[in-house]
């Protein structure tokens, strides 16, 4: 920890306050963005907001799957990597306040309520087939209010929260509890909560997804949704996790010498089988979609492919092929060579990649939906691929980064935990694991 | 009727035919192993083992049979008998998907398990090891390393001695009759 805290004060500048100057930068324009959205019935600042929020709580999900599922497996190998994926955790109170305002403005947006999710207001206009309708009057809606109503939205998103917000709470505590005492009773304990908040957390993190970002369109469904989060969340998370352990493991810094290449490897490892899965859903949900070939599931694709009023390929049709390519078949393809997954750069720059490919799928999956326009053939307009909720979303994106690394930064420089859980009963194996 | 096989040395641990594993190959040897009871983890790394060809096989297998799979659908639905199903086209690379998907773990999977026996000159049905008494220990408590005749270095004096010098036991030469 020493190194990373003198590196910090050495930089003249603190790191924290730099971050905490970012929040609020991103954040205040984002805010801005909000209230004038409110103003003018502007959705799009609403869905940057989203959009960014979905990225850095996807990150924080998949570290809190991956704690608990090397922890249920009591594998020997994570420890070392899992006292730095436990720091992540502390993003989450953040997370969930980010996504407060969204939430009050369904609760005292007035006509703006439904803004970002139409539902939410009963007078909302909507499309029914091809033709305009408001909330309350589609029978989509009718059969769906027993879910999908304010109230009960409300609660379950606190349920998530306190879902995401509790186990991290523990996996924290009894991780660092650990470090004083070396009792291995922390050890079964973390096991129990671990068994106990798999099935938990991927109900939230289903039913979170579908809530948060599936709802956007509410007539449209995909039992996959959730899985796809999970399987992107995973993803994302351990090319954090990689990106994070190579920073910490370079020359005179924390994990210099005890992080390793085996380490390194079955991360990587691991990040190709997730590869693999998030292809193997993401194709899934469309390849049923498109054999089922039913109209009310497929204009989800439709509007990600071509404009609805001229047939044509719209700028969505690019950004789905690269998805395809770049999110699949490149990561796949480069993650097969072993040379690929040992070497720290190489690796880096793939993890990298696919971040960034994470949140063009997130853009994907959350920003195509249709306007309204009574002037259209269909009724309606996709909206563009290039817009101003870009421009909103990325400085929400900044701010909301920038505060949760604000929290897991202070987290790494608290002391609270050692650098590596040294009384872990594990550690032994974790520190000599090989190849 | 016998021809001579190699020479064999043992050893007492997995450290002692780790540091002599380490000597035969810096010395230059080519033919030659060692038999273990147990794996001992970067021996082959120690032997100057490069890694192992058979992930070659594995992505030959892969895309052969994506492409069989490809060829398959594309021969069967669209070329010789032209078929409408469900609305879609004759041919498209997404309701096949499962075809070409399964064909290509299929064939990886054939790759990989027949690339290691071609590797590995599987399947042989005897060893000239075998006929050596002391082998049977190397299933126990000894540590072997065999260098063979076949190896352009090898010298019976000389390599017996060599193997003497590396602190291996009962050096001995191992004999394969034949008939």
């Amino acid at each position: 920890m020493s190194a990373l805290v003198k590196e910090d004060t050495e930089s003249g500048f603190d790191l924290q306050t730099k971050l905490l100057g970012g929040t609020l930068l991103g954040l205040g324009v984002g805010l801005i963005g909000l209230l004038y959205g409110l103003a003018s019935g502007d959705k799009s600042p609403f869905l940057g907001w989203l959009w960014a929020s979905s990225f850095w709580l996807s990150i924080a999900i998949g570290l809190l799957m991956l704690i608990m599922i090397f922890r249920i497996f009591n594998s020997r190998w994570t420890p070392i990597v899992r006292r730095q994926q436990e720091h992540g955790l502390a993003a989450f109170p953040w997370l969930g306040l980010c996504l407060l305002p969204l939430l009050l403005v369904g609760w005292v947006g007035g006509d703006q309520s439904g803004i970002l999710w139409t539902w939410i207001n009963p007078e909302a206009q909507t499309i029914e087939a091809l033709s305009v309708t408001t909330v309350s009057e589609d029978v989509l809606h009718q059969k769906k209010a027993g879910y999908l109503n304010l109230g009960f939205f409300t609660l379950r998103l606190i349920a998530y929260f306190g879902i995401f917000c509790g186990l991290s709470y523990w996996l924290r505590k009894v991780s660092f509890n650990q470090d004083k005492d070396g009792d291995p009773m922390w050890s079964h304990m973390g096991m129990k909560i671990s068994a106990a908040g798999i099935p938990a957390a991927a109900l939230a993190l289903t039913f979170g997804a579908f809530d948060l970002f599936m709802s956007l369109e509410y007539q449209w469904f995909s039992t996959m949704y959730g899985v796809w989060y999970f399987a992107s969340g995973i993803r994302s998370a351990l090319a954090v996790t990689i990106i994070a352990c190579f920073y910490l493991s370079s020359k005179k810094r924390v994990l210099d010498g005890i992080y390793k290449q085996a380490h390194q490897y079955d991360l990587a490892c691991l990040s190709l089988a997730f590869t693999v899965f998030w292809a193997y859903i993401s194709f899934s949900q469309y390849f049923l979609i498109y054999s089922a070939n039913i109209p009310e599931e497929t204009f989800w694709y439709v509007i990600r492919e071509i404009n609805p009023n001229t047939g044509e390929q719209s700028g969505w049709f690019w950004v789905s092929m690269g998805l395809i390519f770049g999110h699949f078949f490149f990561p796949f393809l480069y993650l097969l060579f072993y040379q690929n997954k040992v070497n720290g750069p190489r690796l880096v720059f793939i993890v990298s990649w696919i971040l960034v490919f994470h949140l063009l799928d997130l853009y994907w999956n959350i920003i195509p939906g249709r306007e309204i326009s009574p002037g259209a053939y269909v009724g309606y307009e996709a909206r563009p691929v290039l817009g101003t909720h870009l421009i909103w979303g990325l400085f929400s994106f900044v701010g909301i980064g920038c505060l949760c690394s604000w929290s897991v930064v202070k987290s790494f420089t608290s002391q609270s935990a050692e650098i590596i859980p040294i009384r872990d009963p594990r550690i032994l194996d974790s520190l000599h694991h090989h190849e | 009727m016998d021809i001579k096989y190699g020479i064999s040395a043992t050893f007492n641990s997995a450290k002692d035919i780790y540091i002599a594993a380490g000597k035969v190959r810096d010395k230059g040897y080519n033919n030659w192993e060692c038999y273990t009871p147990i794996p001992i983890h970067g021996l082959d790394g120690q032997m100057g083992y490069p890694r192992s060809k058979v992930p070659c096989f594995t992505l030959a297998g892969g895309i052969t049979g994506f492409f069989t799979g490809m060829l398959i659908v594309w021969y069967m639905n669209s070329f010789d008998y032209p078929l409408i199903v469900g609305g879609k086209p004759y041919f498209s690379p997404i309701f096949p998907f499962p075809v070409f998907y399964e064909l290509t773990i299929l064939f990886a999977a054939f790759g990989t398990l027949f690339g290691m026996f071609f590797l590995n000159r599987l399947p042989r049905h005897n060893h000239p090891i075998f006929e050596h008494k002391g082998f049977g220990r190397t299933g126990d408590d000894r540590f072997m390393i065999v260098i063979e005749v076949e190896d352009p270095q090898f010298d019976e004096q000389e390599t017996e001695s060599f193997l003497k010098d590396l602190g291996g036991k009962s050096v001995n030469i191992i004999r394969e009759p034949i008939d």
